[in-house]
């Protein structure tokens, strides 16, 4: 052991480094080799509301560039991109959280907890993954934006209630409300095409 | 299960593959713009230096005495700029033009 490292992405180094020195065209090449990685991920993630995808990859390479003397080519640099790009889009999900939070909470009990949806065996798969897409596409943004992030990002309802100014128990029952959200739409779609 | 739901339907969702060139353009002139807040841009000549294409217009610049002329964005002029911002898959062609490059060409 030498007790030191290399950085291991050199090329992505020496790009960062040329962009660092204002170089405009090594920022051309920066967006040209992976813009479209960058706009796939947050396109992915904020479906259905993909209208806002093309502000938020603005906004992680503007953020790219404002840090990029701290990148340190341990990551390759769309690694590191993507992990920005991960950062807004959990800004998206808070901000869309913290509007709508109080409009979808009711006094009501949710219907169905997370152990009582049991959907598997009734479905073939690929049907209900298609409908499943449907289903998060016909959900309120709130909703389709809580579920994603909880079970997607696997981000802990402790840390959803800090970041969304409210308490874990609310954050609990807004995403109660959301899986029976989901459940309902789920059946309705169901009932529609048979 | 919602969870494993939710991922499937993520990953079948159908992203584009690309972005389009206008964002690429858009997030070009941008970064450009901030770029020339913080300061003087790179010289034309150190960037050829560095292994980057140049245009036919950045060539002209690029043979220019002055490093306060070589070190200003020629693209802050030209028609190539207002054209890939605007249309999608601008019809430019010029080598090394860094708008051209974000439009795909058949």
């Amino acid at each position: 052991m030498t007790g030191y490292s290399v950085p291991v992405h050199a090329s992505d180094l020496q790009l960062a480094a040329s962009i660092c020195q204002r170089d405009r065209k090594a920022i051309a090449r920066l967006i040209e080799l992976h813009a479209d990685s960058v706009h796939r991920y947050v396109w992915r993630r904020l479906t259905p509301k993909t209208d806002l995808a093309d502000d938020i990859v603005q906004d992680v390479f503007v953020a790219a560039w404002r840090g990029m003397k701290t990148y340190s080519g341990d990551a390759s640099l769309q690694t590191w991109l993507l992990s920005i790009a991960r950062h807004k889009v959990e800004d998206y999900y808070r901000q869309t959280l913290k509007a709508p939070l109080e409009s979808l909470e009711t006094d009501q009990q949710p219907l169905f907890t997370a152990d009582s949806v049991d959907l598997d065996a009734a479905l073939d798969r690929s049907r209900q993954i298609g409908r499943a897409a449907k289903t998060l596409a016909h959900l309120p943004p709130g909703y389709a934006a809580i579920l994603r992030w909880r079970y997607w990002d696997g981000q802990s309802t402790r840390d959803m209630a800090t970041a969304t100014g409210r308490t874990e128990k609310a954050v609990e029952r807004l995403l109660a409300r959301a899986r029976d959200c989901f459940k309902t739409t789920w059946m309705k779609q169901e009932e529609e095409s048979t | 299960m919602i969870d494993e739901i939710i991922r499937e339907a993520e990953l079948s969702s159908e992203a584009p593959k690309r972005a389009s060139s206008r964002l690429k353009s858009r997030i070009l002139s941008t970064l450009v713009s901030l770029q020339q807040a913080e300061g003087s841009l790179r010289i034309l000549s150190e960037s050829r230096d560095h292994g980057e294409q140049l245009c036919v217009f950045e060539h002209a610049v690029a043979i220019l005495p002055s490093e306060e002329l070589q070190s200003r964005n020629p693209c802050a002029v030209c028609h190539a700029r207002l054209l890939a911002e605007h249309v999608e898959n601008a019809p430019i062609y010029w080598p090394g033009c860094p708008y051209a490059r974000f439009c795909e060409h058949p």
